[in-house]
């Protein structure tokens, strides 16, 4: 079996990537080259407001070093969960930065353009059939939940990919998949072993990640051959360890050893990682256990309000030392105030963090006690229309400014207040209420190909 | 007894999903990694009365391979709901910095 080579430029289109790693990558002939180009760590907004989280700039940087050298070396060009989230708009967007480099490179191919967003209908008759399961902890999915959601898409596997390549694509705009789908297409349809092929995709998708030192994402290169895998930098001045490929299996799992994909789950109970030199790792004995059924997840997100947040420092001793009662007695004074305006209690949320304190771990704060000479109060309301979130907010400031403590000697104002305007609309919210998966007869159903001469 | 953070190589936190953080510790070598994974002192018990979560929501997989030990609990809220403090939850590994090991 003749090895397979394939190149990961980064772990994120738009993070970059050093055009010296890329074109050392591209000077040992890869099969293909690929990048995944979304993620939900930054939070359910940018799946629910359809934009991505990095610029356009910077996805176009990435974008049109991999189309130029892709279309020069006759090689295909894979991005998947285009945008960020891999929505309709994120692929749109991805899809229209790809034609603007074609256009000003004079560059000619097919692309296939993969949507991944879900009609609520469909959604609907999934879940009628009982094939909507909860991942994880969260509630089943109603019809009443699939009508309160404003998007939602599904993660596709390799076959969407496969499909596209076999009706002739060069370029895939792919929206939301598994990162691991991006880089296990091609080889598998190669014939090469399951459980090598899902594992070296594992370990590439988040590309510069897995390399030393480790200043910034770089393309990473992957090889498969007989019962085998290698891992090495593109990078000619970085390295790969044994020890960085071995953990990667750990970021952002659950478990190190098994890892669903749509058609079953890798296994890394008995995989072996030796050095075979200073730069490069190789890889055997990974599985793959195909399971019984085929199953995307499924990834939704609702409205939760229009947010406005607000910021200010609190010096004051005194007030230190009451700030849990003082607190919780400006809640109080904004509910009376905002009926005093017609708004009811339970059509806002007003949340007051106390930085220096409890904020960044809420209740699992073991060290809530311990406080500074300083803390920083962060303010955010919410509502379902933006006059009522400002609303309320201003009612929240002037509480919080000038609300009496016991003991209070500042009584010209409890707060340092840093910004002029000090209240900042941030727009709409958007919450995950979907976090599924659904199981599908044919894994190209949910994910219709369009096919763009470029 | 010597504390989990002069013991590790890394003590990190971070959504493992929308709905679970997973916690990470790993360390230098064998030797430590051997000594910090079989002290009892990182149970279930243990990690779920730091965190306030109840002992069956925690999940303690130790990784050989890595010299690594993962645990994983649910989070507080979903990523990015209301009253979320951590998007990424990137800041959720303190608590496991001061774990004493016997020595």
């Amino acid at each position: 079996m003749t090895e397979l080579r394939m190149m990961a430029t980064t772990g994120m289109l738009g993070y970059g990537y050093t055009e010296e790693a890329f074109r050392r990558g591209i000077s040992l002939k890869p099969d293909f080259i690929a990048a995944d180009g979304g993620s939900m760590d930054p939070g359910p907004y940018y799946l629910g407001e359809g934009v991505p989280f990095v610029s356009r700039q910077a996805i176009k940087r990435d974008l049109g070093l991999m189309l130029e050298a892709g279309i020069e070396h006759n090689i295909p060009v894979l991005i998947g969960s285009a945008g960020g989230g891999g929505s309709d708009p994120q692929v749109a967007f991805v899809r229209e930065v790809a034609e603007e480099i074609a256009h000003e490179k004079g560059l000619k191919f097919r692309m296939a353009v993969i949507h991944a967003e879900q009609p609520k209908d469909y959604l609907k008759k999934k879940r009628a059939e009982g094939r909507i399961r909860p991942l994880g902890p969260i509630a089943e999915l109603t019809d009443e939940g699939i009508d309160e959601t404003h998007r939602v898409v599904g993660m596709m596997g390799v076959e969407p990919f496969q499909k596209a390549l076999e009706d002739g694509a060069q370029v895939v705009i792919a929206g939301r998949a598994t990162d691991a789908s991006i880089y296990s297409a091609i080889p598998l349809m190669r014939g090469y072993e399951p459980g090598l092929v899902w594992h070296l995709a594992k370990i590439i998708e988040c590309a510069g990640q897995v390399t030393t030192p480790r200043f910034g994402q770089d393309c990473v290169l992957g090889t498969l051959g007989d019962g085998y895998f290698l891992v090495e930098p593109g990078h000619p001045d970085k390295r790969c360890t044994r020890m960085r490929i071995a953990a990667h299996t750990l970021y952002e799992n659950p478990s190190p050893y098994h890892l669903v994909e749509p058609d079953g789950t890798l296994v890394t109970t008995g995989s072996e990682y030796e050095q075979i030199d200073p730069r490069v790792v190789k890889v055997t004995g990974s599985r793959f256990e195909p399971a019984n059924s085929y199953t995307v997840k499924l990834e939704g997100v609702r409205k939760t309000g229009f947010r406005t947040v607000f910021i200010a420092g609190v010096r004051d001793p005194v007030l230190i030392s009451v700030i849990d009662e003082f607190v919780a007695s400006c809640h109080e004074r904004v509910a009376g105030e905002a009926r005093s305006l017609g708004i009811s209690q339970d059509s806002y949320r007003l949340n007051i963090r106390v930085y220096g304190k409890d904020a960044t771990m809420g209740p699992r704060e073991p060290m809530r006690d311990s406080v500074g000479h300083e803390i920083g109060l962060l303010v955010d309301t919410l509502a379902d229309d933006e006059d009522t979130s400002k609303a309320i907010m201003a009612k929240a400031r002037y509480a919080l400014l000038h609300t009496d403590f016991p003991g209070r000697k500042c009584i010209s104002g409890n707060l340092a207040i840093p910004f002029s305007p000090s209240d900042m609309p941030v727009g709409m919210t958007y919450g995950f209420n979907v976090w599924h998966t659904m199981e599908l007869d044919d894994p190209l159903e949910p994910f219709p190909i369009e096919m763009v001469e470029v | 007894m010597t504390r989990l953070v002069d013991l590790a190589q890394v003590l990190r936190s971070k959504n493992a999903g929308a709905l679970l953080c997973t916690l990470d510790m790993m360390f230098e070598d064998e030797e430590t990694y051997r000594r910090v994974r079989d002290s009892g002192a990182i149970t279930p018990q243990r990690i779920a009365k730091l965190y306030g979560v109840s002992d069956n929501e925690v999940a303690i997989i130790p990784y050989d391979v890595a010299y690594a030990i993962k645990i994983t609990i649910p989070r507080l809220v979903p990523s990015g709901d209301p009253g979320d403090t951590d998007v990424y939850g990137a800041q959720q590994h303190a608590p496991l910095l001061d774990i004493e090991i016997p020595d």
